[in-house]
């Protein structure tokens, strides 16, 4: 009699909690993040997204990183007129931003907090990740000025491409340990986005 | 009476000789605008068959980048971008159909050159494409900069500018390579695809066409360097300022609605706006599309029908289409290209 109850109370425990964590991703549809999903690496990009050399003509310095979060692209500005361009995934509408930060912070493998407001909006995710290939963040994580935006690798490199964040800037693992090795802290990094009307 | 009957002769001969006078006045009027807007369409001088810029399929449906150009117009005029018909014609020969008539403009990824304007007694009214030489190779090489080709085999084809721009190109940069060129562009793929070659020059936006062709197209990159100038602009005849303006300003209004964010997507929303920018172009303020002889939603018409630049290129010519040209040069000036309309104010 107990076994029968505590099975039905395990039971209705299950099918609620079911019930919220679907509520939730109803009430907040994140596509983007994914805890404890292992990184597929050879995941193939469009060549639209793959790290490649292009024609760059701008007043910042080499060095600079500009992302554009219209063209969902990150430049590395390089001497020369050209510019370093890897494929990101950006904010979801009304999480983009624009404006002049530097990096203040670089981490490989970085843990995971998901700040505050994240975690109230979507209250399925975990109150803290340890680094790791199932870590949304990915291999690298540079950190941007004072905000809680991060440009960092992913566990879903199908997102490149994308604007499916709360507001950070997503590489593929290897693109991010790439841009990561050339870029130091203290690098500017001019975030632009679409006019309004 | 007969004073009565005379002045009706006079009268009659004067209004036949007016008739007359009338008729070959409309028949030899040089304006454009006005014979195209008569005739009910826009008559286009287009490349018979290059992928991404103008190509017929099967059933004689138009499409690409200089097509576009032309429907804009068209749009803009009769705010019915179908009213463009396209009239394929060959390299050698375009200028003169221009010059005669048989078109009223050229959009056949055309080099704008001082020699052109000059000879031809055309005027090309500003860069819808910036082309140039440069080189592809496969993606093994690891090369970023044409710089990096010292000692290359370069195929290229016989008797093209590019084979002087390569020759120039690598002796002012005292560069050693060795020329590998034949008469007929398909031997110089297949001579790059077997190998014979180290890499293959041509202008870029035609590099991005043969690497379709290759045997493994993925293999292969375009460099981001060019080595000369081909600005490819729409072309129309001196002395015919009504028209000139019309076809400048349809593609400065499409450049000018990507740098201020207006799209097919959201020009209901643009007609809505308080920017004095975005209410200049869409017409809610001022009145340019009268002074051109147009409508005040003359842009309306081009964006909500063909689209700005940005999707102009994107749809035939930009990464996610076939050819996957990036923007590069093309991109807006503010965001790493040279594209740059003058304001409309």
């Amino acid at each position: 009699m107990t076994d029968y109850r505590r099975l039905t109370g395990a039971l209705i425990t299950a099918l609620s909690l079911v019930l919220t964590t679907s509520y939730a991703s109803a009430q907040q549809p994140d596509r983007g993040d994914e805890p404890g999903l292992i990184a597929d690496d050879a995941y193939e990009l469009d060549p639209e997204w793959q790290k490649q050399v292009v024609y760059f003509r701008t007043t910042e310095a080499p060095g600079t990183i500009i992302v554009s979060t219209a063209e969902r692209h990150l430049y590395l500005v390089q001497p020369g007129g050209r510019a370093i361009r890897y494929g990101i995934g950006v904010g979801r509408d009304g999480f983009q931003w624009q404006g002049l930060v530097t990096i203040t912070n670089k981490k490989e493998w970085p843990d995971w907090t998901p700040p505050a407001e994240m975690i109230q909006r979507q209250p399925y995710l975990p109150r803290f990740m340890a680094g790791g290939p199932g870590n949304p963040l990915g291999a690298r994580a540079m950190y941007l000025g004072t905000t809680v935006y991060r440009i960092h690798g992913t566990n879903r490199p199908d997102t490149i491409g994308t604007k499916v964040s709360s507001g950070c800037f997503r590489l593929v693992n290897n693109d991010v340990a790439d841009l990561y090795d050339r870029v130091p802290v203290g690098t500017k990094v001019v975030i632009r986005q679409k006019p309004e009307l | 009476m007969r004073s009565f009957r005379g002045g009706l002769l006079i009268g009659l001969a004067v209004a036949v000789l007016v008739g007359v006078l009338a008729v070959i006045y409309e028949f030899y009027d040089t304006r454009t605008l006005k014979r195209t807007v008569r005739r009910g369409e826009v008559l286009c001088g287009v490349n018979k068959g290059l992928p991404g810029f103008s190509i017929p399929d099967d059933k004689g449906n138009w499409t690409g980048f200089d097509v576009d150009f032309c429907r804009a117009v068209a749009a803009a005029i009769f705010n019915d971008p179908s009213k463009a018909k396209f009239v394929p014609l060959d390299a050698s020969e375009r200028f003169k159909e221009l010059q005669s008539r048989k078109v009223d403009i050229l959009s056949r990824n055309s080099t704008w050159s001082m020699a052109r304007e000059l000879d031809y007694d055309l005027y090309f009214p500003a860069v819808a494409y910036y082309d140039g030489a440069g080189f592809m190779l496969p993606r093994a090489r690891n090369k970023e900069t044409s710089l990096d080709l010292t000692g290359s085999k370069v195929c290229v084809q016989a008797g093209t500018t590019t084979l002087l721009n390569v020759s120039d190109y690598f002796r002012a940069n005292n560069m050693k390579y060795e020329e590998v060129k034949f008469d007929k562009l398909d031997d110089v793929v297949k001579a790059y695809d077997t190998g014979k070659c180290d890499t293959l020059s041509a202008d870029v936006s035609q590099l991005y066409a043969l690497r379709l062709n290759l045997s493994k197209p993925g293999d292969h990159m375009i460099l981001p360097d060019m080595i000369s100038k081909e600005p490819l602009a729409p072309v129309v005849r001196q002395r015919d300022d009504d028209w000139m303006m019309i076809v400048k300003w349809t593609l400065y209004a499409m450049i000018n609605a990507e740098e201020l964010g207006v799209s097919s997507e959201n020009i209901d929303e643009a007609l809505k706006s308080k920017k004095p920018e975005v209410m200049r172009l869409v017409g809610t303020e001022g009145n340019y599309g009268e002074q051109l002889g147009l409508t005040k939603d003359w842009v309306v018409r081009i964006i909500r029908q063909v689209g700005n630049y940005g999707e102009m290129y994107e749809r035939n010519i930009g990464e996610k289409s076939k050819l996957k040209i990036p923007r590069g040069m093309n991109q807006l000036w503010n965001a790493g290209g040279v594209q740059y309309a003058p304001p409309m104010r």
